[in-house]
């Protein structure tokens, strides 16, 4: 068999939500080429699965839409069933997600089926060449058992000449290049915590899919804030991904905490567009920067303004407006704001400039904040209603409030760049940005409180029962001190220091103020029983040889005085304080640094760390080692030993 | 490719031992192992606690795994199937605890899974490998014996239990029941010796004489791992000013203060207060770490009590400790004391309810009982290999303190403590004895197939697994 190239390596990463995929290694290694959603929907014919949303026209005023190729909706490439059978008419909806099935659930694989569709379609979108050795990321929660069935699949399934099965933790560890860490991985429904000690993950403790501590949670925790405002689900989870939403460490407290309640802290922005003056208090004036000129609360003008819940809860959810048919009156109403709104923007510039520019406080201070929300329920309630191409792209520049800078008129066709932010991983190319009906929210303080609902301190809890439950304990004090957080549910703001200060202010052990000064008091003292607290003793380190103390330092101490080693002990001290199992851990929590020697992925993060671990391990196993190390399972090894035979290749 | 040579593993199918890919299944009171046959470590090692909402009945809900156990719900129950004389009481739940250690992480299967995620309704049967493992997973073991571990005093209707379990509920091609001092020393490379075997709730010692278990002389005692921890909190109660014991859910941060001072940190609230079953769990894991760091046994010569002993560790460096709500202090001679009930039972501390325990349950007198139903001319021999398993062997000093004892007792005999080194091998022994037995080809006669026990009965185990 001739040796595999950079170029032929397929590295694929499955996740509950995004799976990754890319095909050849870069000279530099970069974020993956590919990225997918991890869901498939459901074909007409039982059993089959499609990739995008097939959305059925079978009705009369299908006409009217046939010029609608390559205009406003460029995402809807349509195709029609049955040749010229103009009756049927199917369009793929790459934007919907109405319906789809999504095969992994916290990590698990819970629909095969749709998972091998899901994995066969990522194969065939990158379209590889025959020799293309395959390296799937492993998740923690997959089973022996699973694993067979997988490498069943892909050596029958795509005839691939090599296959590799790689931990996911391990991954990521390969990327940093650590032996010994501890390896968080907060994905979309669940959490990974895995010790790995000289890049040997521990099985035993490790704790897998830790549910309802992932980016959901935070979503949830976000919705039950903010339900009685009338968020949706949607809502809050874009809120969640845009950089307003932030996790405050324990301890922080949050902007205008004193009252959130729904009306009184509220100033009104419609006031301060009238007058062009900024409302009093902080909150109001760095809300003046970003007015809110959405249908976030309370934004209205005059006869609508504030107690007029019925118009509030509308405002909200646009779509009911639409589908209910009251769009003109809507729409007319967006127009008569946006013009307030250029209004209001003449006069905020005439406003004093000194009372806007200091006012811009970080995020953390600021009581509120807008953020873009992208409608897609809007969206698919426009297209459900079978708009001609016009009726959609006026509907559609009148609801979408997105860039403001262009003319409102006559831009829906065009890309746009959409507001970047925590994590918006529908980056795929395949996916047009065009189309959505973007939105400006306000939220209030909630938007600090996705977390409240426990989840840093189940994470917390289950890292240290990870930690705990690792046999070697001289390990365990570097396993502290080599925490990895990854995955793209930590990517929240502040979610990863709020999770370190959680750490921190639970487990870290403080030297003991017992024996904190004994190696600068030379004394013979016997320490009395029980309360040793005012008797300091010849000690050598609070917490023995293994944990935190410098040995060096230690051994300088205690050689240049030789009297503070206690009488008759001496035999037993040395083996005492070289014995693994004593000394309370962590005395000491610490990030591991991500790696600077890889500039592709600097910008977006290591949050996928795993798949750049993958890269590397591919590279290192398919052309480096070339199988010398049993990497991985060729086509012989799979045709001699059958799937079981997994087992025996791999890290 | 890849050349075998003399340094390479046989390939798998010149022995027939992986072929078979039997499940090793090792429950003990405080975890459950479970792992695939030929395999160095279990894969699945999970607790056998188990949470529990609701009273017993229909509605009540159960909980398994590491995850769902440690999470301060209102109402949640922490349970142990096993009972106080280290056999299984509740097999209802037993059966389900070793069951999701065996589909959480080794299979994956759940027998319910196909029907419950309703995922399949309108898949139809497109793909052939799906349909296969929707077959398979009908019971949980359909493709793989199992070898399961069974402590030396197993009552007659508890192994019958066993048997019937795989063979009905998991529906296991072939099965056999081994004893857990026998593989302990299988896992040593010794068909004979003396197994010490000190897991969470019991001690046992289990003389094995060519594989072969000398089930009179098995001895146990409730002088284990709990005892060590029950140990620990009287000599917190007992201690002025009481030492407090708050485990990590009820905090919220803690706060540095000096030793001895009361601890400052700032506590959580609850709508529904765990229960009291759960707040003992959670205290045991910070007892762990209390005997991880700081328990260490007094490592001869003599007792602890004897003489001056008491003294000199006085004298030695303290151990500091501290709590999860802060709270610290340097623990100096007590700290020998609450192991020490494990070789001198009139040295353990005692209350009301925990009255002193019998002076023959401790250690030594567990190992001369067992070698006086030996004969007199296999003693040296049995003594030659002492094989120390389990967790709470762990202990710091425990086989200093063990080897001085036995060689009190045995002065004339050359005595061998065999302790294997790596915690792995140590606290997992009988799984990995299980794991070597079960992946040998010689072992396949031994199984009974499901064939056999169609035909004799739950009663064969009593003929067949010795």
């Amino acid at each position: 068999m001739p040796a595999f190239k950079d170029d032929q390596i397929i590295v694929i990463e499955p996740g509950s939500e995004t799976t990754l995929a890319q095909l050849g290694l870069a000279e530099s290694l970069t974020p993956a080429r590919l990225r997918v959603r991890s869901r498939m929907f459901p074909a007409e014919k039982e059993g089959e699965w499609e990739p995008y949303k097939i959305r059925r026209r079978a009705d009369l005023s299908g006409k009217p839409t046939e010029g609608q190729n390559g205009t406003a909706e460029g995402d809807e490439a349509k195709k029609t069933a049955g040749g010229d059978d103009d009756e049927v008419v199917y369009e793929e909806d790459r934007v919907s997600e109405e319906g789809a099935v999504w095969p992994i659930q916290q990590g698990r694989i819970t629909n095969w089926p749709c998972f091998f569709a899901l994995i066969t379609h990522v194969y065939n979108t990158l379209n590889p060449p025959f020799h293309t050795p395959i390296l799937l990321i492993a998740q923690p929660s997959w089973t022996p058992r699973e694993h067979e069935k997988l490498t069943q699949f892909f050596f029958e399934k795509f005839k691939t000449p090599a296959f590799g099965l790689m931990d996911a933790a391990l991954a990521t560890s390969w990327a940093y290049g650590v032996h010994t860490s501890t390896i968080v991985d907060v994905g979309k429904d669940k959490v990974d915590v895995t010790a790995i000690s000289e890049f040997i993950p521990h099985i035993t403790g490790r704790v897998t899919a830790l549910d309802g501590c992932g980016g959901e949670a935070l979503t949830e925790g976000l919705l039950a804030k903010l339900k009685s405002k009338k968020f949706t689900r949607a809502m809050c989870e874009q809120l969640k991904k845009s950089p307003i939403c932030e996790i405050l460490p324990p301890g922080v407290p949050v902007p205008g905490s004193g009252e959130v309640g729904d009306q009184e802290t509220i100033t009104n922005p419609a006031s301060a567009a009238s007058t062009g003056a900024p409302g009093s208090g902080a909150a109001a004036a760095s809300g003046l920067g970003n007015v809110p000129r959405g249908p976030g609360i309370d934004t209205e003008v005059g006869d609508e303004a504030n107690g007029d819940g019925e118009e509030n809860e509308g405002v909200l959810d646009v779509a009911s407006i639409v589908a209910g048919g009251k769009m003109s009156e809507y729409l007319a109403k967006k127009e008569k704001e946006k013009q307030d709104k250029a209004l209001a923007k003449k006069k905020g510039a005439e406003a004093p400039k000194t009372d806007n520019r200091p006012v811009r406080l970080p995020n953390a201070k600021r009581e509120k904040a807008t953020f873009m929300y992208e409608d897609h329920a809007l969206l698919d309630t426009l297209k459900n209603m079978n708009l001609g191409t016009k009726g959609m792209a006026e509907a559609h520049a009148a609801l979408d409030e997105g860039p403001q800078k262009k003319p409102q008129e006559d831009q829906d066709g065009e890309p746009r760049s959409v507001v970047e932010a925590n994590g918006n991983t529908e980056l795929g190319p395949a996916i047009s940005k065009t189309g959505h009906i973007r939105r400006e929210i306000e939220v209030g303080a909630e938007r600090f409180q996705a977390a409240s609902n426990g989840v840093l301190e189940r994470i917390a809890d289950a890292i240290h029962r990870t930690i705990s439950s690792v046999d070697e304990v001289n390990k365990r004090s570097e396993l502290w001190e080599s925490l990895v957080i990854c995955g793209n549910g930590s990517r929240v703001r502040g979610f990863k220091e709020a999770l370190l200060a959680t750490l921190q202010s639970k487990y870290l052990i403080s030297p003991s103020s017992a024996t904190m000064f004994t190696s600068e008091i030379p004394s013979n003292i016997s320490t009395p029983t029980g309360t040793g607290a005012n008797t300091p003793q010849p000690q050598l380190g609070p917490h023995g040889g293994s944990s935190g103390v410098n040995p060096l330092l230690l051994a300088a101490t205690t050689a240049q005085n030789p009297h503070m080693l206690p009488p008759g002990a001496n035999p037993l001290m040395s083996s005492h304080n070289t014995h693994s199992s004593h000394g309370q851990t962590p005395t000491n929590i610490k990030f591991v640094k991500p790696p600077e020697y890889f500039p592709e992925w600097k910008d977006v993060g290591f949050d996928e760390a795993a798949f750049l671990g993958a890269q590397v391990a591919a590279k290192v196993l398919f052309v480096v080692d070339q199988g010398a190390s049993k990497g991985y399972m060729t086509r012989p090894d799979y045709n001699d030993q059958g799937p079981t035979g997994i087992h025996d290749y791999g890290l | 490719m890849n050349m075998p040579n003399s340094s390479t593993a046989p390939n798998a199918n010149e022995y027939a031992g992986d072929e078979v890919s039997a499940i090793v299944l090792d429950p003990g009171y405080s975890t459950t192992r479970a792992g695939f046959a030929g395999e160095d470590v279990p894969k699945s090692v999970c607790p056998s606690f188990y949470g529990q909402i609701g009273d017993d009945g229909d509605s009540s809900r159960y909980f398994f795994g590491e995850n769902s156990i440690h999470n301060p719900v209102g109402d949640l129950q922490i349970k142990n199937p096993w009972g106080s004389d280290g056999i299984v009481e509740d097999w209802d739940t037993a059966t389900k605890i070793w069951e999701y250690a065996i589909t959480s992480r080794l299979t994956g299967s759940k027998p319910t899974d196909p029907t419950k995620n309703g995922l399949n309704d309108a898949n139809g049967d497109a793909m052939e490998v799906d349909v296969e493992a929707l077959e398979q997973s009908e019971k949980p073991l359909e493709d793989s014996p199992l070898l399961m571990t069974e402590p030396g005093w197993n009552s007659t209707k508890a192994r019958e239990k066993y048997i019937e379990l795989a063979f009905e509920e998991w529906g296991t091609p072939a099965f056999y029941l081994h004893k857990t001092g026998a593989l302990a020393a299988f896992a040593s490379g010794k068909a004979s010796g003396i197994v010490i075997d000190v897991g969470a709730s019991h001690t046992s010692v289990t003389p094995v004489l060519d594989g072969m278990v000398l089930r009179k002389g098995v001895q146990k005692s409730p002088l284990a791992g709990n005892f060590v921890s029950n140990q620990i909190r009287l000599s917190f109660k007992q201690s002025s000013p009481e030492i407090p014991l708050t485990p990590h859910y009820l905090v919220a941060s803690k706060t540095q203060v000096d030793a001895g001072a009361p601890a400052q940190a700032s506590y959580k609230t609850f709508a529904t207060p765990p229960t009291e079953s759960f707040r003992r769990h959670e205290e045991e894991r910070v007892l762990t770490e209390f005997k991880e760091s700081v328990v260490e046994l007094w490592p001869g010569p003599g007792r602890f009590s004897n003489g001056t002993n008491e003294e000199i560790a006085k004298n030695q460096p303290g151990r500091p400790f501290e709590m999860p709500d802060g709270w610290n202090q340097v623990f100096s001679s007590e700290r020998f004391r609450v192991a020490e009930g494990l070789f001198d039972a009139s040295a353990a501390l005692t209350d009301a309810d925990s009255p002193k325990p019998k002076d023959e349950w401790c250690i030594p007198r567990l190992v001369q009982q067992a070698l006086t139903h030996v004969d007199a001319d296999q003693r040296p021999l049995l003594l030659q290999n002492i094989v120390v398993t389990g967790g709470s062997t762990l202990l710091y000093k425990f086989n200093e303190r063990l080897n001085y004892e036995i060689n009190t007792i045995y002065p004339s005999t050359r005595n061998k403590l065999i302790a294997p080194g790596p915690v792995v091998e140590r606290k997992y022994a009988a799984w990995i004895g299980g794991s070597i037995l079960a992946s040998l080809g010689s072992f396949h006669q031994l199984w009974i197939s499901k064939k056999e026990y169609e035909e004799h009965g739950s009663n064969i185990v009593e003929k067949r697994c010795r």
